[in-house]
């Protein structure tokens, strides 16, 4: 293992306590820290949203708390579900009387437990509502679309979401338009190296120098081929080959597009890759929207990449350009 | 019958079989999962022991804090399990003061189910259900007189046995298939310790 940290065990505290003193618009609760949320509090008369999840993928969750984006977060060990005791804390800093939403990756830990987080809260008299964001195509067929991964894709969730909250919408209007969100973002990614897990010292998987896994999951969960290394163009085009017709746009159609890197991916790959996205888009007369570049949603130091899409609507591309401030983010 | 403060005698020996249980544990969850279930399983026994002195003779509010323990222990999915099988008892115990074989048996059978509707699994997954499910019948069907403890340790290895060349068919092992057949489900060895530890 070659990382720079103290004891694997301190990791994700030691990241935390970096990150609020960094970041004075966030600060640390719960009993042992791992619930973030803004520094000023429960904003009063919003709809609070809270994520959730393992931690190792910055900004992914905790990174996209702020302005126009999400209030609180509990944190897990790297690739590790939050504590059902952190869910519930977050949702509490969340709460400022308009109901909470939970919006995060679809994954069965994740989910286990935000679930118990609210059916305890709800015992309580919060109003609570949830949205699991399950993008990733290449986990499951679109006939299984609920089994998805979420990857990527919660990053435009969150954005959407978190516009119709600071924007007055009610829990009911926030928790349609990201499910609305969550509908229409669809994700894959490649993968060529993979990353460290401090705590344990290993590699989350094995793949030879020359070669690369199509599909593979943000914890490197198995994807759809593993082979040799092809071009970026090669790459690219079946990136998108697999998602365009899933997402369905057409000549005159508007899409939002991230291209993300999983980590180690410089920003001169990822526009090596947006080139050809934005040429084929332009072949196909669709308008990429406030293309998004650079690292979105990691694995740490894993390489690779994943490409989003998402088709926009008037209401939707309004959202995606209202305000909004995270420390990783500024609209 | 087993009282409040017969299970909270059996409960400072489950929590030393765990602690005691974990290298093993973790080394069996490392070969196709993410390796913390004996860490998970020992931070579980460590807050339950903390919370042991201070929980009253009633059976409902034991089961309650061992719930609670469990949900500040971890992120781990068999943390969070453990806190709905606990809860699941302390909402179902309701206002007896005393469990028999009979009763105990029931209780498993609705916690069971209530990992199923929480957790996805089934009966037949490879699972820790399978291990209640075992020990349900077993306790079920065990004849007056019978030693129970022996009946529930019995049951808690056969369905080790049974299982062990079948695929795990849920969770992260489930996409390792074929190399789990051949190897026994790490959760279902933990409920073999806790079983062994009665």
């Amino acid at each position: 293992m070659k990382k720079i940290l103290n004891r694997p065990a301190d990791y994700v505290d030691e990241m935390l306590d970096g990150l609020v003193t960094a970041h004075r618009q966030l600060r640390r609760l719960g009993e042992d820290g791992r619930v973030l949320a803004r520094a000023g509090g429960a904003v009063q008369g919003k709809v609070g949203i809270v994520t959730g999840g393992g931690s190792g993928h910055l900004p992914v969750f905790l990174g996209y708390l702020g302005e126009g984006l999400l209030d609180a977060c509990a944190v897990g060990n790297v690739f590790a579900g939050p504590r059902v005791a952190d869910c519930q804390e977050a949702m509490r800093a969340a709460d400022g009387g308009a109901g909470v939403l939970q919006l995060y990756g679809n994954y069965g830990g994740d989910r286990m437990n935000f679930e118990m987080a609210r059916e305890m809260l709800e015992l309580e008299g919060l109003e609570v509502a949830a949205v699991r964001v399950a993008d990733d195509v290449a986990s499951a067929p679109v006939a299984e679309r609920q089994k998805r991964r979420g990857v990527a894709g919660m990053v435009f969730a969150f954005k959407l979401a978190g516009a119709r909250a600071a924007g007055g919408g009610s829990l009911a209007e926030v928790t349609a338009t990201a499910e609305r969100a969550a509908l229409a973002c669809r994700s894959i990614g490649v993968a060529l190296t993979p990353c460290v897990i401090p705590e344990s010292g290993k590699a989350s998987f094995e793949i030879a120098d020359d070669e690369v896994e199509f599909g593979m999951g943000i914890h490197g969960e198995p994807g759809i081929w593993r082979g040799k290394l092809k071009t970026a163009d090669e790459l690219t085009d079946e990136m998108l080959d697999r998602l365009l017709p899933e997402c369905g746009v057409g000549r005159g159609d508007r899409v939002a597009v991230l291209v993300n890197s999983l980590g180690a991916t410089p920003h001169e790959e990822l526009y090596i890759i947006y080139r050809r996205v934005a040429a084929r888009l332009a072949g196909a007369g669709v308008t990429p929207v406030m293309p998004l570049v650079g690292r979105y949603a990691t694995s740490m130091e894993m390489t690779g990449a994943s490409l989003t899409l998402m088709p926009l609507d008037g209401e939707s591309e309004r959202l995606l350009a209202a305000p909004a401030d995270c420390p990783f983010w500024k609209v | 019958m087993a009282n409040a403060q017969m299970v909270k005698t059996a409960l400072a020996r489950w929590c030393d079989a765990l602690e005691a249980a974990a290298p093993e544990l973790n080394a069996l969850d490392g070969r196709l999962g993410d390796g913390d279930l004996g860490t998970t399983l020992q931070r579980c026994a460590q807050l339950v022991r903390e919370a042991l002195p201070a929980m009253p003779d009633e059976l409902g509010a034991v089961f309650r804090a061992c719930a609670s323990a469990c949900a500040k222990a971890s992120g781990s999915s068999f943390g969070t399990l453990l806190a709905v099988a606990f809860l699941t008892a302390a909402k179902n115990v309701q206002e007896r003061t005393a469990l028999d074989r009979t009763a105990i048996a029931q209780l498993l059978g609705i916690i069971v189910a209530a990992l199923s509707a929480r957790g996805g699994a089934a009966l037949g997954d490879k699972t820790m259900l399978d291990s209640l499910d075992a020990i349900a019948r077993a306790l079920q069907e065990a004849g007056e007189g019978a030693d129970l403890r022996a009946a529930v340790r019995d049951s808690a290895r056969r369905a080790c046995d049974a299982m062990r060349d079948q695929p795990n068919r849920i969770g992260r092992a489930r996409m390792f298939a074929d190399k789990s057949k051949g190897a026994d489900d790490p959760g279902m060895v933990a409920v073999l310790r806790m079983a062994e530890s009665l």
